[in-house]
């Protein structure tokens, strides 16, 4: 691919970003770290995929990580984003997948309430009559928190706990005229509500249920002349939506509708190449999820160096091959199939699939 | 965490500024250490409560105290729902008059009624017995109307607060899920026609917020909420679709790029066609002067992607097959042809002052396309030709989908 023409200045500043990443968690002087506390445990799992994506799994510490997860639980087997922070479906997805990542499921049964309760904690969020799932106790109900509940039952293989066809129709509620979906029946498509929705239909065995060319037509037109892709119509471009939008038409395998050498080069230019970390737009403040989101974009389009994304998370620990003898057929027939990185000792597909947080503003 | 427009700084902080950092962090971690003790002996008093203000004033992201401010909301804040007559009215009953914004109400009165500590014991308003009784019930009477007073009174300033806060932070999350608790809380203990008042409050003040930024689609949303509880029955409400649809009138010709406002008319239109019992002439008329509206704003701004989208939605709406939300759905596909062919032709005419615009190219490929499915027939030679040169024209202005173009070309064999 092109990455081989790209000056130096624009190629993936690896060292500063694994450092940056590092330094997150040093940072106890400034306010903003304790303005941010409600997203310490989503801020973990980006920054430990971001590591992961660049092979650099070790550059956190595995104990530490695996002390502070479990140091969120409640007895409830939900977890709050730190240590005094209430249960939400938010963390405990993220939790999960943690978990997952460093390969620590077992230490729930050992050291917490146990899988069952985290499993019970996520399926008594479902709302039996619709189909759709709560964030807590205190009921918002959100696409985003039907698919982290579908991706983390999966991950502890305890799907058969909700009711995945009445989630199904709630998702196809959420659909529009336009083949996008939006937060709620009736809402407005909007880009991160769609991979919400694809993945839960992906998860669910449903993707013949997306109109494959409307959405994509609909996802394609987001990209703009920059390069980068933006949200909704009329909005201005975005890392993070740059990732919502690829990995949602990748999974509907129609990524080659966009200019991927364009995207790479709006996302390569949004690095801090000296202290790390990646931005919204180019020359912004850099922050992890950003950086998490870019770097899993990068990986999605195969830049070289990285290790391979899973669009879905369909499963956990899902070698290649099987994607398509999963059922999951339509990535036979995509024109960039997910595949193996350069590392050939990462069989497993990680997901990077997080985008149930409370930081989408647009 | 994630952070949105900001512009990236260079250097190390000031010494100044890191001090100022540690002051701010031990303000923070006092109020923050003041609420976690009284959340952990269960204390939710006014203290506990005036605690929350403080730290949510500085930091309305954080989830868990809103939870405690609930919290003290429910344990004597307010006072215990009556089980009786009328205070007692969640939104969990009843048949909803729109269906597309049902759940999250619903959800939200069940579970803040879960939380609520039971009645210590059964209350009946019923005035019989002796007259002991009758005065007992007198006084009970007049404390509950006390404590409305008070309940109301104590709501209205939640929500002049949160207002407040919103202003500062229009997208977060926390505070529009507050309110709309709020509102569930009043709704399930106020008289309807004081809930009622609260809830329109409400709407006017999503209209303000959509002044300011008309795109905010947590405001869309909640807006949707709103009207939704406002037409609901057990809020004496009927039916806003008309209402409704003159506000998108009115944002659509404030801001013709506004696709939220656009994308909200295409919901209401099946509907509101539904209430006025619209029959054929009167259905093919509201289309008629829908397609007028949106072929002038074109015809002024064909770069607006909004416009040629909520087009689409009529195209669409007109010649598939959709189920109850059609708002045509008696026309012969003769009809439909000849609808779609008069679009066609319009679209053609914008090429004579527009022949670089990229959007009039591919809704010409696709809706000549969508004509020829129509009419179960193979696009015609002059047809193919058109396409071809459209298809070169697209490639040239659009490069950047080029991959997309390559499969309209080989699936319409079009090179
Ligand atoms: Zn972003």
């Amino acid at each position: 691919m092109m990455t081989e023409q790209l000056p130096d200045e624009m190629e993936l500043a690896t060292a500063a970003h694994v450092k940056y990443i590092q330094s997150l968690d040093t940072k106890k002087d400034e306010y903003d770290y304790w303005l941010t506390e409600h997203l310490r445990l989503n801020g973990l799992y980006w920054g430990l995929t971001g590591l992961h994506l660049m092979g650099h799994e070790d550059a956190l510490p595995r104990p530490e990580t695996v002390d502070f997860v479990l140091s969120c639980q409640h007895e409830n087997g939900g977890f709050g984003a730190a240590p005094g922070h209430d249960a939400h479906m938010l963390y405990t997805v993220s939790a999960v997948q943690i978990l997952v990542m460093v390969d620590a499921l077992d230490e729930l049964e050992t050291r917490g309430p146990g899988k069952a309760k985290v499993g019970q904690f996520i399926s008594s969020l479902q709302n039996p009559s619709t189909g759709i799932f709560a964030g807590d106790e205190w009921g918002e109900e959100d696409t985003r928190f039907l698919y982290g509940a579908l991706n983390a039952l999966s991950l502890l293989g305890m799907t058969s706990l909700v009711n995945i066809d009445k989630a199904v129709e709630y998702v196809v509620a959420c659909g529009n005229f336009d083949g996008g979906y939006g937060v709620r029946p009736g809402a407005e498509s909007h880009a991160g509500q769609i991979l919400t929705c694809v993945t839960s239909l992906a998860i669910a065995g449903r993707l013949d249920l997306v109109d494959i060319d409307k959405l994509g037509r609909w996802l394609s037109e987001r990209q703009l002349p920059c390069g980068g892709l933006n949200g909704r119509p009329e909005k201005r471009e975005d890392v993070c939506y740059s990732w919502w939008v690829l990995a949602s038409i990748e999974i509907i395998g129609r990524t080659h509708w966009i200019d991927k050498e364009k995207l790479v080069h709006f996302i390569l230019e949004c690095q801090d190449t000296e202290s790390g970390g990646l931005s919204d737009r180019p020359n912004n403040m850099v922050d992890v999820w950003h950086t998490c989101f870019g770097i899993a974009g990068l990986s999605l389009l195969n830049y070289p160096g990285l290790a391979p994304v899973d669009p879905v998370y369909f499963r956990y620990a899902l070698p290649v091959p099987t994607m398509t003898q999963m059922g999951l057929d339509i990535f036979a027939v995509s024109e960039t199939p997910v595949k193996p990185g350069p590392r050939v000792e990462y069989v497993f597909l990680r997901c990077i699939n997080s985008p149930v947080s409370s930081e989408w503003k647009e | 965490m994630a952070s949105h427009g900001v512009a990236r700084t260079t250097g190390p902080r000031t010494e100044e500024r890191r001090k100022q950092d540690l002051q701010k962090i031990d303000k923070y971690r006092a109020l923050e250490d003041g609420i976690r003790e009284e959340v952990s002996n269960k204390t939710y008093s006014p203290k506990t409560f005036q605690l929350t203000t403080k730290l949510l004033e500085l930091n309305p992201e954080y989830y868990t105290i809103w939870n405690a401010r609930r919290r003290c909301l429910t344990s004597g804040l307010l006072s215990r729902p009556s089980a009786s007559s009328s205070r007692s009215r969640g939104l969990s009953s009843g048949s909803p008059t729109n269906t597309s914004s049902t759940s999250y109400a619903d959800a939200l009165s069940s579970s803040s009624a879960a939380t609520t500590p039971l009645d210590p014991a059964p209350r009946t308003t019923g005035r019989s017995g002796t007259t002991a009784d009758e005065a007992a019930e007198d006084k009970k009477y007049s404390n509950e109307k006390e404590n409305l007073e008070k309940d109301v009174g104590f709501l209205k300033e939640e929500l002049v607060w949160t207002a407040r806060l919103l202003k500062g932070f229009p997208k977060c999350y926390w505070i529009w899920n507050y309110r709309l608790w709020l509102l569930g809380e009043a709704t399930k203990r106020f008289p309807v026609p004081t809930s009622r008042r609260i809830w329109e409050n409400e709407l006017a003040l999503v209209s303000q917020m959509l002044t300011k930024d008309n795109r905010n689609f947590h405001a869309w949303g909640y807006r949707r909420f709103v009207v939704g509880a406002l037409e609901r029955e057990e809020l004496g409400g009927k039916s806003m679709a008309e209402s409704e649809f003159e506000y998108t009138t009115k944002m659509i010709h404030w801001s013709l790029s506004n696709f939220s406002a656009w994308h909200n008319r295409s919901k209401l239109i099946p509907r509101l066609l539904g209430e006025r019992g619209a029959d054929d002439k009167k259905r093919q008329k509201f289309l008629d002067a829908e397609l007028d509206l949106v072929r002038e704003a074109l015809n002024v701004g064909p770069e607006d992607q909004s416009l040629w989208y909520y087009h689409q939605f009529l195209i669409l709406n007109l010649i598939n097959d959709v189920k109850q939300a059609t708002i045509v759905p008696n026309i012969t596909v003769e009809q439909k042809s000849e609808y779609v062919q008069r679009e066609i032709d319009d679209i053609k005419d914008f090429l004579e002052d527009y022949d670089d615009i990229k959007w009039i190219y591919e809704a010409l490929l696709e809706y000549t396309l969508a004509l020829a499915k129509l009419e179960s027939r193979e696009a015609t030679t002059s047809e193919k030709e058109d396409l071809k040169t459209w298809l070169t024209k697209l490639r040239e202005l659009d490069p950047m989908r080029k991959g997309r173009w390559d499969d309209v070309e080989k699936e319409y064999g079009l090179n």
